[in-house]
């Protein structure tokens, strides 16, 4: 059974991401035994709901479901409502709550706008695992500002030792950006369109001390936000840099033909002086 | 799902294909439909349609050089029979091995100009592409109309990444135009799945009758290399404005911040209460 995930995945890695949740559907329907485990492994844009309770706008992943319905981490409640949707206890509740706050905080502080979620839940073994959730949309104020978008999803699991904590992070950052339609010139002389857009994940684990319950928001919050500032960085490099350079690997601004004669020259000069 | 259904979601996924990756996606696709056989003869339009959108190359049965396939190059009326106007023959194409057979002579000899544009095309494709080619095809529909294409491939799996260049132009010699389509595609997916997918349809001008083939590959020549450059004005304001936008490097105070004050004393201390919030108690 592991191999035809392996293959979902190898797929998914492979078609363009601007596709992500009509391709995610489709494997769906074609195998529906394997929807848990696709949806499960695959990150997708993340949606906004309003939590009707207080307004407030939170995220949708598939943390906070429960069947068709999704837990706001403002109130609490599930939309549409549950009788008896899953809720984590209500000492981690507490967590939540305070962890919510935080990255709010965190989210206002780097994104400058947009929406964050933090979502909880109690483990088996004793433990709790969570995910913080990020996104920001760039809506352009005219039709030549380009437009974009960045989700952020970080899974985190966490165990106690004594007065230290364990923490395994699993972060993915979907960036999409459109750039380029307006035409500069006039007369058809536009730029096109350029369309830049996919996903990047990382892993990390860590110790850190553990003084008291809160100490988890703060131990989580460095962690995530040192993750975030590679991720950028290297975000930054595959999309402006690699993708570049693949660009202008396959047509060279540089006549060809003058390199090839600057080299056959040399190579020339160097035959003469050896004699 | 019927197995119809499966066949067609199949073909939309196989539609997909980054440059260089259709036997990959392929591969998925037997894996994840495991029906080999309604697959081998179901997916063959895709398999064609993906073929002819993508400008793929095949060798000319007994030439030494390729030809882009492309509906430019389709033979009307003749399954699957793809031209070569250089050698002046047609032959058949198996989509899904690419491989050719049963040359055929041409009926009608090239015109000049098509050989002349070709010429051209294909110096400045060797100027300008480390790895491309040019075709330029004659028009069924009019004798004054030539198909110039090209297309230039970089395919390197084990750095995990690929690209490919694709342009067309239909030239217009009664009507001095040139009607363009750029495309650029690249994928990057070392941890990850990044793609670059450009699109550039320019429409320009000539004196109209004029066959100097030299001046019109010029002008694609030009046309190409400013957008080149435009792209990557493009990419420096993607950088410049969309990246920092949506999420800033540091905070404003340019510094990480401080989860101790974040999270402020009062919360703190309303949480060190209460027990450890997973003691199970």
């Amino acid at each position: 059974m592991g191999d035809l995930l392996d293959n979902m995945l190898d797929l998914m890695r492979r078609l363009p991401p601007t596709k992500i949740e009509e391709n995610v559907a489709a494997l769906v329907d074609i195998a529906p035994d394997y929807a848990d485990d696709l949806l499960g492994s695959v990150d997708q844009p993340l949606q906004l709901r309003t939590d009707h309770a207080t307004g407030r706008e939170y995220l949708i992943c598939d943390y906070n479901r429960d069947g068709d319905s999704y837990r706001s981490p403002w109130s609490n409640e599930y939309d549409p409502p549950l009788e008896d949707g899953t809720v984590p206890s209500s000492k981690l509740r507490k967590l939540e709550i305070a962890a919510n706050e935080a990255f709010d905080t965190y989210r206002e502080m780097y994104y400058e706008g947009g929406v964050s979620s933090v979502f909880l839940w109690d483990l088996d073994d004793g433990g709790f695992a969570g995910v913080v959730l990020l996104k920001k949309t760039l809506v352009p104020s005219s039709p030549t500002e380009p437009s974009g978008s960045w989700d952020s999803i970080h899974v985190f699991e966490a165990s106690e030792r004594g007065r230290q904590a364990h923490y395994k992070l699993t972060s993915t950052v979907m960036l999409h950006m459109i750039g380029g339609k307006a035409g500069r010139e006039g007369g058809g002389k536009g730029l096109g369109s350029v369309d830049l857009s996919g996903s990047m994940t990382r892993q990390s684990e860590q110790d850190a001390p553990l003084s008291d319950p809160s100490s988890h928001i703060g131990n989580t919050g460095r962690m995530i936000e040192d993750m975030e500032i590679k991720m950028r960085n290297a975000l930054q490099e595959v999309y402006f840099g690699k993708t570049k350079d693949i660009v202008f690997d396959l047509r060279s601004t540089q006549n060809l033909e003058n390199a090839r004669n600057a080299r056959r020259l040399q190579q020339e000069l160097v035959g003469f002086m050896k004699k | 799902m019927t197995p119809e259904e499966r066949i067609a979601a199949a073909s939309k996924f196989l539609l997909q294909s980054p440059p260089g990756e259709i036997n990959d996606v392929l591969n998925d696709i037997r894996a994840i439909i495991s029906d080999d056989a309604s697959l081998e003869s179901g997916i063959l339009p895709a398999l064609r349609e993906y073929n002819l959108a993508q400008f793929i190359t095949v060798d000319v049965p007994g030439q030494s050089h390729q030809v882009i396939i492309s509906r430019a190059s389709q033979v009307a009326d003749a399954e699957d029979r793809y031209v070569d106007p250089k050698a002046g023959i047609t032959f058949s194409l198996d989509h899904l091995t690419l491989e050719t057979s049963d040359p055929q002579p041409l009926s009608q000899e090239s015109a000049p100009l098509r050989k002349s544009l070709e010429t051209a095309a294909s110096k400045y494709v060797s100027d300008h592409f480390p790895d491309g080619i040019a075709c330029v095809f004659g028009s069924d529909a009019s004798a004054s109309q030539y198909t110039i294409q090209i297309v230039a491939n970089k395919y390197n799996p084990t750095n995990f990444w690929s690209g490919r260049w694709r342009s067309e132009y239909v030239v217009d010699v009664a009507k001095g135009e040139i009607t363009g389509k750029i495309w650029i595609n690249a994928h990057y997916y070392e941890q990850g799945n990044v793609q670059l997918a450009s699109e550039h349809n320019p429409v320009f001008e000539f004196p109209p009758n004029s066959s100097a083939a030299d001046k019109i590959v010029a002008l694609i020549a030009k046309e190409e290399g400013e957008y080149q450059a435009s792209l990557s004005e493009v990419y420096f304001e993607m950088g410049d404005k969309t990246f920092k936008g949506l999420r800033r490097m540091l905070p404003m105070t340019r510094q990480k911040i401080d989860w101790d004050r974040v999270m402020g004393y009062k919360l703190g201390a309303e949480l060190a209460t209460g027990k450890s919030p997973f003691s199970g108690s």
